[in-house]
């Protein structure tokens, strides 16, 4: 039995066989080559994918997650291809079957010829079997791999799981939000299920308030921050106001302070508009996939309009113009932005990561994107396992790999601003459907919590003397997808460093307005709808007093202004004159969204193709940085005992140090990447 | 699309609507603008240059965002250039303009790089051209390096206003006469001051000398020969005085035509049947005055046909297959006169079928490949997507941005050439085989394909001196016709077909695909593409090396003892300071190993992949069988009888390709071997320095390819310290101080527009449009309003 991508097959050692797992067993494919190790021959499949397989790691690159199963073709000689789903019936005996994987990836299996055929057989059956029961069991049993304690150990700082009220309050100080509280009125997930325990709420709003506020959102996803701008803003979201309801003036009043954050300035962001919906989204990665697929049957010349025709690079502009628009509103005064979606799980999560990743210098960074997601999606409450199709309920739709290209496009257009590679969004990409870990296998952070045991208390809600939960010990040791030590060998992992991160381009010191954090509440002095990117003045903050809101009502409907030339960034940050040599404020990115910057993340999406291969500019700086610190390294060897014996020593300088080496160095490691 | 402001003045089809949103009036500009008062810009003139026409307050446009703001200046026209003399040079800091260009400033349009002219009349668009009966209000340039200028003309004398439109339209579109070109005067004028480049190594091939050398760089001297048959081009010499009084008729026709037009529209103008069959007769002066042929070649041969049906060597590979051209003989109704061409051919064929020669295989690129009318139709709509006037259009196309491209067709033109030089390259090098180009006259496909062909397979070409002697060699002494595919005259619109620039996108091609390959970097290309529209270069202002070399050798004789000592663009020091030139080479590049410094030109480039290859002689076996049926078929080519399809143009020769270009790419790259491109539609890009570096809208403030060129830069100046150190303490002499690059040090944001159009920075304000922005008062009230607030709060 080979493994094979593509025709191209080469041999590497014979795996080792699978440690004892238990339940692993069955969320796995069943690995056939365990049965016969020594005969299986594998050769990579991948070509484009961060490097080799390593000894030690828990999981290969070619173990599919059966979630991550697109599709399945069992293929006998040239022509005869054939769907497998489950209860049909094999025609023939497969030579080799096409596992096309969600992830972008195919993997090829072939069976030799010669006494495997009722393996070959067997094996497309327990395939096809084991997929379709994936299919139908909706949840997971817990997975404890073996390596679950030593993996926790390595990490260096652990990325907060935001799972603690403590965790919350480091990142409150963090970023400085002097007027907020950690609430922990959601302590016991009586709120919202999908709301995390804790969460950040204006100081002085009570936590009575923050309950009965809370109830007049769509799921009581009420208005919690998400990130307070060093210069003063307020970035916050929460859910549509839930219009049914018949809110007293008092709790009126509660939402709009709430809403308000104490600026004066309020601008109310509609996230669902002029982003796609959660069906399109879906839909376009479906056509994304189908184009991308090695033997797409769309001509070279028609490639471009077929790419076009899949939508899914617009949705990306739609999302990347949508957070640099944001990005602007927020850094250019000091007011309170709140994007509100009406369910709040996932184009907010899109755009707010978005936006802090175009304005804190901070979220640019290994631990601070890691914390960013962590908070932002994992412990937002966004639906992982529905919306990666885990559930198989209809309301598949990959927002979070949405926002993994809009990343992507930002790490392409600004190379200097991240410190991870593409290698990490691709790591991630992958991890997304590895059921090694909870992190993206729950739709909220309390089913997260029960499953890790931190809830085994769950029956003593109600109790009035519970104040803690039994912390400690058992989450803890929990895993997240951050333990990349599990999937990922050291060398992979250091390939997540971005080596032409070139922090300096960011002072943090850099303010836009000093003020005090807080200020006197009062009735907000001005109001704003952002939509059609476009601000128009609001009446009112919510829906529910007088007239019915314009947000709940028309602003769907609000035709986009065909001519306005006025910038707003013009008066925010005064006339033309006054834009130095350096107009932007520093640690701000605008990303370009226009057609011709909006590229295909090809290393991703065209992996499963015979002919992608790496752009040449990351290896070559790594292969220079290298070089760089080889002869550092040659100079502080050399300092000492050079002195006496320096010109006896009759080597040509250019055999040490002449561009040809560094050329071979750099050829190889570029030609390493590229194997 | 952010919504986005028309542009004051229109521009667009679309008139403006009326809006309370600030739709600013070229008057309230005048009032806004602080700066009416005008600096007085000297105006520079290059020597022999002379100022033809100007006007004053002027109003240029920065075509930036939808909120009007431009610039008061005068509009000058020389017979040079077009300029325009406003003070936003100073706002420039030094940092940026280090990458100025010596010969044309910012606000510069040569005359030659003039593609449209447009002229706003009451709002709406329209082509200037011949006549004027009303003068407009605007005028719009649209240049061919694809930077659009618009000039408000509102406030400016109305004679002015004639003088400057009807000049600058008479003196960028009339038919010139070669004799009148700025080169000349400037030549010249110039004479004295011109200073060649002692460093400029690039081999012009205007000698023998240069052509044995490259026989012998090649190893291709053992089976052809240089030849000086044509020196003092004898061998066109009979047709000259035919072609003087042609080229002459041709002028006056043009001349007609034009004046023609100035009173009839453009359609007609274009239905028009010029005597288009005249001078395409003449294009065969194209052979240089030394050339090389196979060694049994007889030289009277050569005279025959006036250089028709040569077969004339291009190019060796390693393993002594060879890259040959040839241009067809012209086409006959006469069978007397067929029958003796076909003898001729026959004979030719014999001497090159015979060994030492490897099988040839011909490749008709005029009959079933691309058509030089694709390549034009194909540019003109590519082109459009990057000349934006305002904001709205430019969002207008944005939309559909992959459809739009795509139904220009011209990166699948652009994956047709690379393709089929890929095919040619597979003959050459996995078997063996001799590849004879053929086309009409040799001298637009046949330069193309053949320099992209050494190109891959020849690393030296891959040096700045290589790449520039290839162009040498292959275009300016190949006689592409320069003068005719530029339209520099302006005598012809239909001859207009960008190949060079189609070639300098396949190169932009190979060079993104595989960057450490190559010396020069793309903005060397970019700013070579500009090149071609700058009159004091000869390089691209001939239709061939005999055009260039009797007007020079006339205008010696008349006038002066001393010939003209024309300016080759090769010499980068003319445009570019040293510093803005480290810009044009790439830092990673790498030479090649040399085993011995002293043998450079005998060097030997060994193709490690090669080694890898399928052996193909088993493979070329079975074509014997119809060698002598593809010979016959050439002749029915030839013979003007043209079969759309070559016979092996089959499965075969696709799967010959394919296995060939697959087996390459599984492998890893040795950038001093062969280098394939990627040919599949997700590969072939769109070369969006050269095309989108004036778009305001598209500049990416502190990102794009620039960020990581500066951290590049900064760390090959670490390496480079670090080496001076280690050498310091070999030798006790100080190293010769290597150059630094620093010309993006401490530049603190640089956009991905660098290090073109540093004037439109401002541009990267985001534009966020506020409708209702206006009702709650003004902007100050509302800061006010705010400040106010916020000292409540401190209290």
């Amino acid at each position: 039995m080979w493994w094979g991508g593509r025709g191209q097959s080469f041999n590497i050692a014979p795996q080792k066989e699978e440690p004892e797992m238990g339940s692993v067993q069955e969320n796995r494919m069943p690995e056939p080559r365990s049965r016969q190790p020594s005969s299986c021959l594998a050769s990579r499949c991948l070509p484009g994918s961060p490097s080799s397989p390593v000894d030690g790691s828990g999981i290969s690159e070619y173990d599919f997650a059966l979630v991550n199963i697109g599709r399945l073709e069992a293929v006998s000689g040239l022509s005869r291809v054939q769907l497998l789903r489950p209860g049909s019936l094999h025609k023939f005996i497969p030579e080799e079957i096409l596992i096309h994987g969600r992830d972008f990836r195919l993997l090829r299996v072939g069976f030799e010829a010669g006494g495997l055929e009722p393996q070959a057989f067997q094996v497309t059956m327990a395939i096809v079997q084991a997929r379709a029961q994936s299919n139908q069991a909706q949840q997971y049993s817990g997975i404890t791999l073996s390596k679950a304690g030593q993996g926790s150990g390595s990490r260096k700082p652990p990325i907060p799981l935001m799972e603690t009220a403590e965790d919350w309050e480091t990142e409150r100080k963090k970023q400085a939000a002097r007027g907020w509280r950690v609430s922990t009125v959601n302590e016991r997930f009586d709120v919202a299920t999908s709301l995390p325990r804790y969460f950040w709420v204006p100081n002085r709003i009570l936590d009575s308030e923050v309950r009965r506020a809370f109830g007049h959102f769509h799921q009581g996803r009420g208005p919690r921050l998400s990130w307070h701008h060093p210069g003063g803003s307020d970035l916050l979201r929460c859910g549509g106001f839930y219009t049914a309801s018949d809110p007293n003036k008092e709790d009126i009043r509660a939402v709009e302070l709430m809403l308000q954050a104490g600026h004066s300035d309020v601008v109310l962001v509609d996230t669902m508009d002029e982003l796609p919906s959660l069906a399109d989204v879906q839909l376009a990665h479906l056509r994304l996939r189908a184009l991308c697929l090695p033997d797409s049957s769309v001509a070279e010349d028609k490639w471009l309009s077929a790419l076009e025709g899949t939508r899914w690079l617009d949705y990306v502009r739609a999302c990347l113009r949508k957070a640099s628009d944001i990005s602007v509103l927020v850094t250019s005064r000091v007011r309170s932005v709140i994007l509100q979606e009406r369910g709040d799980r996932d184009l907010n999560g899109l755009l707010s990561s978005l936006v802090q990743l175009l304005s804190a210098p901070e979220a640019r960074t290994l631990f601070g994107f890691q914390s960013l997601v962590q908070r932002e999606w994992v412990a937002a409450g966004h639906p992982f396992l529905t919306r990666l199709g885990g559930t198989g309920a209809s309301e598949e739709a990959p927002v979070f790999l949405l926002f993994l290209d809009c990343v992507w496009q930002l790490l392409q257009q600004f190379p200097a601003d991240f410190e991870f590679s593409e290698f990490f969004l691709l790591a991630l990409h992958d991890s997304v459907r590895v059921p090694d870990t909870l992190t993206f296998l729950r739709n909220t952070p309390w089913e997260r919590g029960k499953q890790s045991g931190q809830l085994n208390s769950y029956t003593q809600v109600y109790t009035p003397g519970y104040s803690q939960p039994p912390a400690g010990n058992s989450f803890n040791l929990q895993l997240s997808v951050w333990d990349w030590d599990l999937r990922y060998s050291n060398a992979q992992i250091l390939q997540f460093q971005n080596p032409g991160y070139d922090p300096e381009h960011c002072p943090d010191s850099w303010l836009p307005r000093p003020q005090p954090s807080f200020m006197v509440p009062g009735p907000p002095s001005s109001v704003w709808l952002f939509s059609r990117g476009a601000l128009t003045p609001l009446n009112q903050l919510c829906p529910w007093r007088d007239s019915p809101s314009l947000l709940a009502v028309s602003s769907r409907w609000l035709p986009r202004p065909a001519i306005s030339s006025e910038s707003l960034a013009d008066q925010e940050w005064g006339l033309p004159s006054h834009w130095g040599a350096c107009p932007l404020p520093p640690g701000l990115l605008l990303p370009g969204y226009l057609g011709p910057q909006i590229r295909l993340w090809r290393r991703c999406y065209l992996r499963g193709r015979p002919e992608v291969q790496m752009g040449l500019s990351a290896p070559t700086i790594s292969g220079l940085q290298d070089e760089l610190s080889h002869l550092q390294e040659l100079l502080r060897k050399w300092t000492p005992r050079i002195s006496p014996e320096d010109h006896s020593k009759k080597r040509d300088p250019h055999t040490i140090l002449n561009p040809t080496e560094i050329a071979g160095i750099l050829k190889g490691r570029a030609e390493g990447d590229l194997g | 699309m952010l919504g986005k402001g028309v542009v004051g003045g229109g521009g667009g089809t679309k008139a403006p609507k009326p809006s309370f949103v600030s739709y600013v009036r070229p008057e309230e500009i005048h009032t806004n603008e602080k700066e009416v008062t005008e600096k007085e810009v000297t105006l520079h003139l290059l020597p022999g240059e002379q100022l033809l026409c100007e006007a004053s307050t002027v109003l240029k446009y920065v075509q930036e965002d939808s909120c009007q703001h431009g610039v008061y200046g005068r509009l000058v026209c020389t017979d040079f250039k077009i300029a325009f003399l406003g003070d936003d040079e100073s706002a420039l800091d030094n940092d940026e303009t280090q990458f100025k260009n010596k010969v044309i400033g910012e606000n510069d349009i040569t005359l030659h790089c003039v593609d449209q002219i447009y002229g706003v009349f009451d709002e709406k668009k329209k082509t200037l051209f011949g006549q004027l009966k009303k003068y407009p209000e605007k005028l719009i340039i649209h240049c061919k390096d694809l930077r659009v200028f618009q000039f408000c003309l509102r406030y400016t004398k109305e004679e002015e206003v004639k003088r400057i439109v009807s000049g600058i339209i008479h003196h960028t579109q009339a038919p010139k006469l070669l004799k009148r070109l700025f080169l000349f005067s400037y030549a010249t004028a110039a004479q004295n001051n011109t200073v060649t480049d002692p460093k400029n190594h690039t081999v012009m091939f205007d000698t023998l000398k240069d052509w044995c050398w490259e026989l012998e760089r090649t190893k291709g001297n053992m089976k052809y020969k240089a030849v000086s048959v044509n020196e003092g081009y004898k061998v066109c010499e009979s047709s000259v005085k035919l072609k003087d009084a042609v080229f002459a008729h041709c002028y006056v026709l043009s001349v007609t035509r034009w004046l023609a037009s100035k009173r009839s529209s453009i359609n007609r103008r274009q239905k028009e049947k010029p005597h288009l069959y005249l001078e395409g007769d003449l294009r065969q002066f194209g052979l240089p005055a030394y050339f090389v042929v196979p060694t049994p070649l007889p030289e009277e041969n050569v005279q025959r046909f006036q250089g028709h049906g040569i077969p004339i060597w291009c190019w060796s590979c390693h393993n002594g297959s060879a890259l040959l051209k040839m241009s067809a003989l012209p086409k006959e109704q006469d069978d007397g006169i067929l029958q003796i061409q076909k003898s001729f051919l026959d004979g030719i064929y014999k001497t090159i079928h015979r060994p030492p020669y490897e099988i040839v295989k011909t490749e008709d690129l005029s009959s079933n490949f691309l058509s030089l009318q694709e390549i034009q139709t194909a540019y003109s709509k590519f082109k459009q997507l990057f000349l934006i006037d305002n904001s709205t259009e430019f969002w207008d196309t944005d939309i559909k941005w992959f459809s739009l491209l795509e139904s220009s067709s011209w990166l699948d033109i652009i994956r047709r050439c690379l393709k089929k030089a890929i095919e040619i390259t597979e003959c050459m090098e996995a078997q063996n085989m001799n590849v004879l180009l053929l086309e009409e006259n040799a001298s637009d496909l046949c330069c193309l394909i053949s320099s992209l062909v050494q190109l891959m397979m020849d690393p030296h070409c891959r040096t700045r001196i290589g790449f520039q002697s290839l162009i040498q060699k292959e275009w300016v002494m190949g006689g592409h016709c320069f003068l005719d595919r530029c339209n520099h005259l302006r005598q012809n619109d239909k001859e207009e077909v960008p190949v060079f620039l189609l070639f300098l996108d396949c190169v932009w091609q190979l060079v993104h695909q595989h960057p450490p390959a190559f010396e020069f970097t793309e903005t060397y290309l970019t700013v070579l593409s500009d090149s071609l529209y700058i009159p004091i270069f000869s390089t691209f202002f001939f239709n061939s090396p005999h055009q260039k070399d009797t007007n020079m050798g006339r205008e010696g004789q008349d006038t002066q003892s001393k010939p003209l000592n024309l300016l080759t663009v090769w010499d980068w020091s003319v445009q570019f300071e040293p510093k803005a030139q480290t810009l044009l080479k790439n830092p990673l590049y790498v030479e090649k190993p040399k085993l011995d410094k002293g043998q450079r030109k005998g060097m030997r480039f060994k193709h490690q992949r090669q080694l890898s290859l399928p052996l193909t002689q088993s493979k070329s076996s079975p074509k014997r069988g119809f060698f002598r049926e593809e010979t016959d078929h050439l002749i029915k080519n030839l013979l003007g009888k043209r079969i759309s399809k070559l016979i092996n143009s089959s499965d075969e020769l696709q799967d010959n390709f394919r296995e060939f270009y697959d087996s390459w790419h599984s492998k890893s790259t040795d950038y001093h071997g062969l280098l394939l491109p990627h040919i599949e539609g997700p590969e072939i890009k769109v070369w969006a320095q050269r095309y989108l570096r004036w778009i305001p809208e598209a500049q990416i403030l502190g990102g794009g390819q620039v960020a990581t060129l500066s951290k590049l830069l900064e760390m090959m100046e670490e390496v480079q310290s670090l080496q001076e150190k280690i050498d310091e303490r070999h030798h006790s002499q100080q190293a010769p101080q290597a150059e630094a690059p620093c010309l993006l040090r401490n530049s603190a944001r640089l956009s991905s527009l660098f290090p073109f159009a540093l004037l439109q920075r401002h541009s990267s304000k985001p534009v966020l449009p506020t409708s209702g922005w206006k009702a709650l008062g003004d902007e100050d009230d509302l800061a006010k309003r705010e400040d106010e607030f916020v000292d409540l709060g401190d209290v």
